[in-house]
């Protein structure tokens, strides 16, 4: 079957570039089209020519064409573009902007796009849920436990109903993700890709998400056009994403034997200690460079909810680490109610994660194996129609 | 006849001549034609210690006819005339020989290229032998002005000398002055109103008594030369029927400041203007935003409105030229907009966005700052404007091919202004004619150089300036306006001028009268004389073409230095064979 295209005049949204402002995108107006900033960018190619093309449909307002685009999560932020923009028009913010965009559109709930335009509105629903968490915890622990008991029979906290208790916040986080993602393929392959995908290249493909997931290659390889060294920030990402990550494994999977003690189990803890490097390392380091604001133009502006999320992941690092001295030292009342305090910081921020930025950790990857599977289909509609181009 | 003493000097040219033609060989062989006393070559004759040579060589050799074979007339004719003049000789007693732009630019072997040098300059000397000292007229220069056009280039023209003391005659068609400046609201880019800038110079005109204002009138007849022209001034009353008597004034020289008139759009179908009610052109824009409110046809305060640029300008069909004012208007109207209704939505459909002048790019880039909505279409590409469905929230939609998203797009718009270009007015050949100028193909008039001459016209007298020389922005048409009032004092200040000594003569012993040359004549130079019967010619007119004198049937007209004995020697010694070695 031969493919034909039904060109539709597309209308144009002046309205949409107010709203992105909200999404930080302050300065995209300013931008006449020199494609300095595609020209420059080192991961730009034939295929997916960004950002010029993208500060254009976000000038005219074509929101659906930018829905179905994966642009925005090609690039890495390395802010070349911006340095290079004779405007001053911040290309590579607006790319930041338009991730922050396509978080709300493919969140199905509508919270994504309420944190991201209300400060006030997420500050709320953390604290909301935080004291839910508290009060449901406290009741919980009171009603069936000793304060003054930290692990084993009589505990505030039972390892085994915290255990649970993790389960039920990650199933919903996950279920909340998944749905995103089935979303976000619909929008990219469904909607925004005009010709037959063959089922296979899924499957041939699908090496390349757990690569770039684990890698963050391309992170690394923003430095290849820079003058100063930007192998750093990759370094520090990647040691705070595996931090996260193992985490998140202890505390789904192991969360029994991390809790138990006084006795240190080194073949779960050493993890943990590893992580907790890495994370206060990482966030440390971001901090750091959120504040000073220089040599990185990526630092220069910083979203309400980019703050949200370091200060409540810098408030988890340190009431877990003083948590588990407090328990190590047999300070056991201290270590309870730190440990609420934890989990009150622990569950809106994972609660938090499908409608923030933080999703990028899955949206990211799927967007290389997206790109390579397009990549690969186009490739193949060439060989059968050579005259058509992307 | 006195005996001929005739230098030659060989230019080099640097290598321009050098590289292509050997010097040496040509003045070898010119120091062997009779009457040649002195051959010389040199690097650059033009320099200065070049030709303090040939002023030297004309006092201690007694000198009396010079040859310098170099480049065009065109370009040095004027200097080796001045050292002639310098060393006592008659500046008539010279001719030059183009071997550069007629033989070493334009051949390639060496050998010939020195042959027609050779042949080139032994005219020259054979024509030389047969000129005569002619002598330079200075005719009366009148000190009064006549000004054409009281928009913003003629009243400033007239400003300008008036001021200076001269008696200056404006005339304006119109029954008011300003010009389409006075339909304009605000100015960009730096929003200045129009009106501020006319008000004082219209209150000035008014009140200076060396300008002598004819509104409602137009200049019905001119005749004379430069320094000596007669024009008749008439009042026009109503539908162009001629009123009162005509009012004739003496002047020396005339200032053409006639300016433009807006393209047409309901030439151009595809934009529906004058069938779709919202779709305005640019001035109509101003005279909403004149009288203090934008709206619809309906009453209704616009939600989206978008500016179409280059409307007859920049196309095959209409006009080829850019207008280049359309830019930075529609910019100004962008900022009008807004801060009338700061929630309006304001699309710029351009397809290239000029911003060359001062201030200019600025002002491009402030227009993006209040979120303008800038799409860019292809040259040769048209929008097209439909009625918007009863579904949508907007008037119409305009569908246009988007160059820098490569998607063809649909823009809402409530009213939409299309920028009409500037087109010659349509009297403008009439006016023409009248002054004896000339139009380009475009209609505007023509500048004597389009960069080294840019207000004076092929004809002596007239200057031009504004927008009926070619379209252009407030600053340059005062500019232009400022320049045609220096040339003219300049004319004034010397009293008289001096006329070239070349021009053509009629014989009133020969002449019948056929008054055939009068026609063709292309500067209005002759004049037929009733009581005589026979023609005559204005020499301060004459350019010294010589159409006259090739078509005079009785052979009645000579053109001085292109007497029929100095073209007919100078063609003989071309044609004879001589051994060019």
């Amino acid at each position: 079957m031969l493919y034909k295209e039904v060109i539709m005049a597309i209308r144009v949204n002046p309205r949409l570039i107010d709203d992105l402002e909200r999404f930080g995108a302050e300065d995209v107006q300013f931008c006449y089209h020199c494609g300095d900033c595609s020209t420059v960018c080192f991961h730009s190619d034939q295929m997916y020519r960004f950002p010029r093309k993208s500060m254009r449909f976000l000038q005219m307002g074509l929101g659906r064409k930018i829905e179905t685009t994966l642009e925005p999560w090609l690039c890495y932020y390395c802010g070349q573009c911006s340095e290079q923009c004779p405007r001053e028009a911040d290309p590579g913010e607006t790319m930041m902007s338009l991730r922050r965009w396509l978080i709300s559109r493919y969140d199905i709930t509508g919270i994504a796009r309420l944190f991201f335009k209300s400060l006030t509105t997420e500050i709320l629903a953390v604290i909301g849920v935080a004291v839910l968490t508290g009060a449901f915890l406290l009741y919980y622990g009171l009603s069936q436990g000793n304060f003054s008991i930290y692990d084993g029979e009589g505990a505030f906290l039972p390892s085994h109903f915290i255990h649970s208790f993790d389960l039920l916040v990650g199933a919903c986080l996950a279920v909340f993700l998944l749905i995103n993602a089935v979303r976000m393929w619909f929008f990219v392959m469904v909607r925004g890709t005009s010709f037959p995908v063959p089922w296979w290249l899924y499957l041939k493909k699908l090496y390349l998400m757990v690569w770039h997931f684990f890698s963050q290659r391309r992170y690394a390889e923003c430095k290849s056009t820079r003058p100063t060294k930007i192998f750093m920030p990759w370094i520090v990402h990647l040691g705070l994403m595996l931090g996260y990550i193992i985490m998140l494994v202890l505390v789904m999977v192991f969360i029994e034997k991390l809790q138990s003690g006084p006795r240190i189990d080194w073949s779960v803890h050493i993890f943990g200690y590893l992580a907790s490097v890495g994370l206060i390392i990482g966030t440390i380091y971001f901090i750091r460079k959120r504040i000073s604001r220089k040599n990185y133009v990526q630092y220069k502006k910083s979203h309400s909810t980019d703050w949200v999320f370091v200060i409540l992941l810098f408030m988890i690092v340190l009431t877990g680490i003083c948590q588990h001295i407090f328990h190590r030292t047999g300070l056991n009342e201290l270590a309870n109610g730190t440990y609420i305090i934890h989990l009150m910081a622990v569950v809106p921020w994972l609660l938090r994660m499908p409608f923030s930025k933080w999703s990028h950790l899955v949206y990211r990857p799927l967007a290389m194996y997206f790109a390579e599977i397009r990549r690969d289909a186009l490739e193949r509609q060439d060989a059968v129609l050579p005259s058509y181009s992307y | 006849m006195k005996e001929c003493r005739i230098g030659v000097y060989i230019c080099m040219c640097g290598t321009n001549i050098a590289k292509m033609v050997d010097v040496e060989s040509v003045a070898k062989f010119i120091s062997a034609v009779p009457n040649v006393t002195l051959v010389k070559t040199y690097k650059y004759m033009c320099s200065n210690p070049g030709q303090e040579m040939i002023v030297q060589d004309i006092k201690q050799n007694q000198l009396n006819r010079i040859v310098v074979a170099a480049c065009s007339p065109s370009m040095h004719e004027r200097t080796f005339r001045g050292a002639l003049r310098k060393a006592g000789l008659n500046q008539y007693l010279f001719e030059m020989a183009n071997i550069r732009e007629q033989c070493s630019w334009v051949h390639d072997d060496p050998e010939e290229a020195t042959k027609k040098a050779m042949a080139l300059t032994y005219a020259a000397v054979k024509r030389v032998e047969l000129h005569e000292p002619l002598e330079s007229i200075f005719v009366d220069m009148c000190p009064n002005v006549l000004v054409i056009g009281g928009g913003i280039a003629g009243m400033t023209t007239a400003l300008e000398l008036a001021d200076s003391g001269y008696q200056v005659y404006l005339v304006e068609k119109d029954s008011r002055l300003g010009g389409n400046l006075a339909r304009v609201d605000l100015t960009a880019p730096y929003l200045y109103s129009a009106r501020d800038l006319l008000t004082e110079r219209i209150t000035r005109v008014l009140n200076n008594k060396q300008i002598q204002l004819h509104l409602q009138s137009k200049v019905t007849s001119l005749s004379g030369f430069v320094g000596n022209f007669k024009a008749n001034i008439q009042k026009q009353n109503g539908q162009g029927s001629t009123g009162s008597k005509p009012f004739e004034v003496r002047i020396g020289n005339i200032a053409v400041c006639t300016g433009y008139k807006e393209f047409d759009a309901s030439r151009i179908t595809h934009y529906g203007y004058g069938k779709l009610p919202n779709v305005i052109t640019s001035f109509e824009l101003e005279k909403m935003i004149r009288s203090g409110r934008i709206e619809t046809k309906e009453g209704k305060v616009p939600q989206y409105v978008a500016i179409i640029h280059c409307v007859g300008s920049r196309n095959l069909e209409f006009h080829t030229y850019c207008s280049r004012v359309c830019c930075m208007t529609a910019l100004k109207y962008v900022h009008e907009i807004k801060s009338a209704n700061p929630a309006c939505y304001v699309s710029d459909i351009y397809i290239d966005m000029h911003a060359f002048g001062k201030g200019h790019e600025d002002f491009y880039k402030r227009s993006s700052e209040v979120k303008t909505l800038f799409l860019m279409y292809e040259k040769g590409d048209r929008p097209v404007i439909h009625r918007a469905g009863p579904k949508d929230d907007c008037e119409m939609l305009i569908e246009v091919n988007e160059k820098l998203s490569g998607e063809l797009i649909e823009i809402p718009a409530d009213l939409v202004v299309l920028m009409v270009g500037m087109e010659a007015r349509e009297d403008s050949a009439e006016v023409a004619h009248l002054v004896n100028i000339s139009q380009d193909k475009d209609g505007w008039f023509i500048e004597s150089h389009p960069k080294l001459e840019p207000v004076a016209t092929t004809t002596d007298g007239i200057f031009i300036a504004g927008t009926c020389v070619a379209p252009k922005d407030i600053p340059d048409s005062v500019a232009q306006a400022r320049a045609v009032a220096a040339r003219i004092l300049a004319k004034i200040s010397r009293g008289k001028i001096e006329v070239d000594a070349v021009y053509s003569e009629v014989d009133e012993n020969v002449c019948s009268g056929c008054r055939f040359c009068n026609k063709l004549c292309p500067f209005s130079a002759i004049e037929y004389e009733e009581e005589k019967g026979h023609s005559h010619i204005i020499s301060a007119l004459c350019k010294a073409c010589g159409v006259c004198v090739a078509a005079c049937p009785s052979a009645a007209i000579k053109g001085r230095q292109f007497t029929d004995s100095q073209v007919i020697a100078q063609i003989d010694a071309l044609i004879s064979k001589v051994e060019y070695v």
